[in-house]
């Protein structure tokens, strides 16, 4: 699904280059969990912005889903994130201005899907991550665990093949920490949605099938975890 | 989708109440100030446009050595008439200004603009009485229709302004003419008159030097003017030369004929003043000025919000919303709050208009059927959605997801400068205003303090239409008036002390000749102004030469002649008529505080003056009431010869017109002082915002390294300071020379003062400091570990 040849990744400072990745090469597949780690500073979140297609590589080609997207234009990518992609952010991102029912809504509406097909949708999502009460909220009246339920149900709304996830329980206590990987391991394993996060713990890391342990840029191991 | 979006814009301007109402008040204003000066513009522009043929009629005007005129004699027209085929209509009229009375059993009216029109002119400018034009059938028949506002004085019960007979002149004298109806009279239009008389020719038997007629042509479309207008002055040389002119003439050599188009008749006439159209290009500068910097300013508070924005801008795209959909969406919303403006604006404009019309002495109304504000109001909508909101739309749509979700996103620091001398441009216009208002108010404040010379308070002057001339006509009438107990004193004159040009004369002193202004009056004059007497006497009735041929000076005319000792001396007027100087009174400001005091000769006999007609009477202030009740009650009784009406007018209010331009100028200033600081602070306020929110972090840094509020207050305040000084350092000079150049248009000013430049510089770094205040409060309340901790 996703196939990265050699993606480096630097900054220029007055002349010197600041390199965040080096050569990172790999294949993640449909289906896949994979789990992100390393320390600070080693470039986890700039590899998952640019398997996001939220920065471009320096250097090095980017196959998605068999389509070279390296340099893809605005239109195209914007098609991607629609249809394929869901986001999900440690900072929960939510809008404001919106409630719980209107944030999940909202790539719905970009994507254009009918107003019956999008209230069911909604409904499903709701009552699947049990905030039905809550959908007339607005973010700041839920919780930290409750606002990133909704991102993940929004990043869901739109039925993607791919979760991007970076540090999605970050800001979270430990049991909400858990509710959110569960969460995770399931649409993972029961709907076949890719999902690649970035995450600090072991623990966390442990529900996924796959771990990419990066510092200094560089992919230092690659190990798969046997269920 | 736009539901949506139209919701979440109504949220977001309400959570952020404060800033959306500073930015759409401020705009509202800035509105309300634009939609009165357009409104202002169309109708100024808008005079005669309704005629169908407006680009195609004419004014002949003749350019004298030293003036241009619209004054051309009647056979001109027909002669043009007769010999130009690209010429389709001559229209020709004149204008009386002799003040008669016409009066019916219902009452009685005052015309002053008595309009002699043909049948040509009337068609040319649509003017149609209520009964239909008809064309006068001989060149001897002559039909006089009144203005409806006229009309209905005289005969109410009237619908259809039918034909009536009136009482033409004075009652008493029993002459009675036929009306032929009512006619509305435009204001809108370069025509104006009070009543018309028809004529189906008008100026038979006047030749070429009855230079007291306009003459109109309309002409066909696509008529090459400057051709027609060479035609036209050849064909006036060659008909003045048939009329005897004689060749060598230097004036006759530099007489041309010229054509002015009726469009430009109202604002810029060759023959006349453009000031109103200097005033009105001024006022739409401002107008344009004021709400381009409200829209720039609602621009920057729109991108002071910014960073509170980017991050929804960068959850949308990763949510698949392209770039177009976003800047939609957010001009969505400022066209929400333009629009909110605009009809802000508008209400507030239907409430300063009764005092923006008294000002304007217009009657300027925004609901009226035809208004051009219809189609216009969209048009500014637009336009100021398009300028306040393209660029906020750009930036805000434009920010890269991956940079605004990390968190500690700030909006770029870029343009600074553009900022900066918005800022400095906004303050130097600001300044210029302060300080002109100030000025203005100063000279204002003097002319109403300073000593004028003479009394005009508890003077009333009576119209009256009878002559004069001679003091043993008047006495009579005059012992009449001061028998009524409060009454003081009674005179008469050919000139009040009003501001009005009194004639002139050449009169010799010791051989020299100097032209002098003179006043025709009567006993009591000087003792009912209240004039002060420097030498000599005024007139006494003891001296029995005072009738005959006494005369008194001004120190002006004294001045001029350069007397030393002018008491008893011989001035020779017109017709060699001698008289000797009796007394020299003290200048007096006759004319107000522009022109200079004239030098003046004041005689009860003079064989070259203008018919006294003014009656002036000095009453007790207490008896003001009583003695115009007894006036009015007495009057056929007191003037036999002109007795029908008794109409009055205080002197001091007459007086007190000649103030009125200033006055407009004053409110002009203030309401534009007024809103250019405003909009200043408005700006200011949207710039410190921005500011503060970009330094934020920096503050929390600062304070958590030990800086005091003061030090931060001192700091944030600082670069805001530098910018109002440049803004008044910048403006001084302009508003010194801006000053200066009114101040002296005066005859009588004061010294330009420094104060205001003082104060114009405290005040606005007062309301600086305020306003900067105000925004850096919260920043420097606010608890450093927010700011520090929102990663
Ligand atoms: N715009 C930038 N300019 C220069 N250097 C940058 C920029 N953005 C990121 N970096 C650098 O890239 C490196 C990797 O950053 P990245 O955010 O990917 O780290 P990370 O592994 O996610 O760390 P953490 O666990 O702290 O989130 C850092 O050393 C950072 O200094
Ligand atoms: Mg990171």
């Amino acid at each position: 699904m996703i196939q990265l040849n050699n993606i480096e990744k630097y900054y220029a400072n007055k002349g010197i280059k600041n390199y965040v990745l080096r050569l990172v090469t790999t294949n993640i597949k449909q289906g896949e969990f994979v789990s992100i780690m390393g320390p600070s500073g080693a470039g986890k979140s700039t590899l998952l912005n640019i398997i996001g297609m939220l920065e471009e590589p320096t250097y090095g080609s980017y196959e998605f889903l068999g389509e070279d997207v390296t340099s893809l234009n605005e239109r195209k990518r914007i098609e991607l994130y629609r249809n394929h992609i869901g986001f999900v952010f440690q900072a929960y991102h939510l809008i404001d201005e919106m409630t719980v029912y209107e944030n999940i809504e909202a790539p719905l509406l970009y994507k254009k899907v009918g107003s019956s097909e999008r209230a069911s949708r909604i409904a499903d999502l709701l009552d699947r991550f049990n905030i039905v009460a809550k959908k007339d909220l607005f973010p700041n009246q839920l919780s930290g665990g409750q606002q990133q339920l909704v991102g993940i149900a929004r990043a869901l709304a739109a039925q993607p093949s791919i979760i991007l996830a970076d540090e999605p329980t970050g800001n979270l206590q430990s049991a909400q920490a858990e509710e959110i990987m569960t969460l995770f391991k399931k649409l993972n394993q029961e709907d076949g949605i890719t999902i690649i996060q970035v995450t600090h713990s072991e623990k966390n890391a442990q529900y996924g099938n796959r771990i990419l342990h990066i510092a200094d840029g560089i992919v230092k191991e690659d190990v798969a975890i046997l269920s | 989708m736009f539901r949506l979006n139209l919701k979440i814009a109504l949220r977001n301007l309400w959570r952020n109440k404060v800033i959306t109402s500073i930015n759409i008040g401020g705009l509202a204003i800035a509105l309300a100030a634009f939609i009165l000066v357009t409104m202002y513009f169309t109708y100024e522009t808008g005079f005669d446009k309704e005629n169908p043929n407006y680009n195609e009629i004419y004014i002949v005007g003749r350019q004298l050595p030293d003036f241009k005129t619209n004054y051309t004699p009647p056979p001109l027209g027909k002669a043009i008439k007769a010999e130009m085929p690209e010429v389709v209509a001559v229209g020709t009229m004149k204008m009386s200004f002799f003040e008669f009375p016409v009066s019916s059993d219902h009452g009685v009216v005052f015309l002053s603009k008595c309009l002699y029109l043909d049948y040509a002119a009337a068609k040319m400018f649509n003017i149609k009485p209520t009964v239909g034009l008809t064309k006068p059938e001989s060149t001897t028949e002559n039909l006089f229709y009144l203005s409806n506002e006229n009309y209905k004085t005289l005969f109410p019960h009237n619908k259809n302004g039918q034909p009536e007979m009136i009482w033409l002149g004075s009652k008493s004298a029993n002459m009675t003419g036929k009306l032929s109806g009512s006619i509305f009279a435009d204001p809108h239009s370069n025509i104006t008159f009070d009543a018309i008389s028809l004529m189906k020719e008008v100026g038979i038997g006047e030749n070429y030097g009855y230079n007291n007629y306009s003459t109109y042509i309309q002409v066909k479309p696509g008529t090459d003017i400057q051709e027609l207008e060479a035609k036209i002055n050849t064909l006036y040389k060659k008909e003045m030369l048939k009329n005897g002119e004689d060749p060598n003439n230097e004036t006759f050599k530099a007489t041309k004929a010229f054509l002015d188009p009726l469009k430009n008749q109202h604002l810029k006439p060759k023959a006349g003043t453009d000031a109103n159209y200097k005033v009105l290009i001024a006022l739409s500068v401002l107008g344009i000025l004021i709400l381009v910097i409200a829209c720039i300013n609602f621009t920057n508070l729109s991108i002071a919000q910014a960073t509170k924005r980017a991050k929804e801008v960068g959850v949308k795209k990763v949510m698949g919303a392209y770039r177009f959909q976003l800047a939609f969406q957010f001009l969505t919303e400022i066209l929400i709050q333009c629009l909110a403006a605009t009809i802000l604006g508008l209400i507030m404009a239907e409430i300063i208009l009764p005092k923006f019309n008294n000002l304007f002495v217009v009657n300027l109304s925004i609901w009226v059927a035809n208004s051009a504000l219809f189609w216009q109001l969209p048009l500014i909508l637009i336009f100021i959605t398009l300028i306040a909101g393209i660029y906020p739309a750009m930036v805000l749509s434009g920010f890269k997801p991956a940079l605004v979700l990390k968190g500690n996103f700030q909006t770029s620091k870029q343009s600074y400068w553009l900022r900066n001398s918005l800022l400095v441009v906004q303050f130097s216009v600001a300044v210029v205003f302060i300080i002109g208002l100030l000025i203005i108010n100063s000279q204002l404040k003097y002319m109403r303090t300073q000593d004028i010379g003479f009394k005009p308070e508890q003077v009333v002057y009576i119209k009256n239409l009878a002559y004069f001339v001679s003091p043993s006509k008047f006495d009579p009438i005059r012992d009449k008036m001061v028998k009524i107990p409060g009454v003081k004193s009674v005179t008469v004159t050919n000139a009040l002390p009003d501001g009005s040009d009194s004639g002139k004369n050449k009169y010799t002193v010791d051989g020299k000749e100097q032209s002098l202004s003179f006043t025709d009056v009567d006993f009591d004059y000087f003792e009912t102004l209240d004039i002060k007497i420097k030498e000599g006497r005024t007139f006494s009735r003891e001296f029995k030469t005072d009738t005959a041929n006494s005369a008194i000076l001004n120190e002006a005319a004294v001045a001029k002649y350069g007397l030393t000792s002018p008491i008893g001396k011989t001035i020779k007027g017109c017709q060699n008529k001698e008289y000797k100087i009796v007394g020299v009174i003290k200048d007096f400001k006759a004319l107000g505080f522009e022109k200079a005091v004239q030098p003046t000769i004041y005689a009860i006999n003079d064989p070259c003056g203008n018919p006294k007609t003014e009656i002036m009477l000095k009453i007790e202030e207490s008896k003001m009431s009583e003695v115009l009740s007894t006036l009015k009650s007495q009057w056929p009784e007191i003037n036999k010869l002109d007795g029908d009406n008794f109409r009055y007018q205080f002197l001091d209010e007459m007086y007190g017109k000649l103030f009125k331009k200033q006055e407009q100028l004053q409110s002009v200033f203030f309401a534009a002082a007024i809103l250019t600081i405003f909009i200043a602070i408005l700006g200011l306020f949207a710039f410190a915002k921005y500011i503060t929110t970009g330094r934020m972090k920096e503050i929390a840094v600062r304070k958590i390294l030990g800086a005091s509020h003061l030090q931060i207050f001192k700091l944030i305040n600082s670069s805001f300071f530098v910018m109002v000084l440049i803004a008044n350092i910048i403006s001084w000079p302009l508003a010194y020379i801006l000053t200066k150049k009114w101040l002296e248009t005066f005859a009588y000013r004061i010294d330009l003062p420094l104060f205001p430049f003082l104060i114009s510089a405290v005040l606005t770094i007062l309301l600086t400091i305020v306003t900067v205040s105000i925004q850096a409060n919260s920043a420097v309340k606010a608890n450093p570990v927010d700011a520090l901790k929102y990663e």
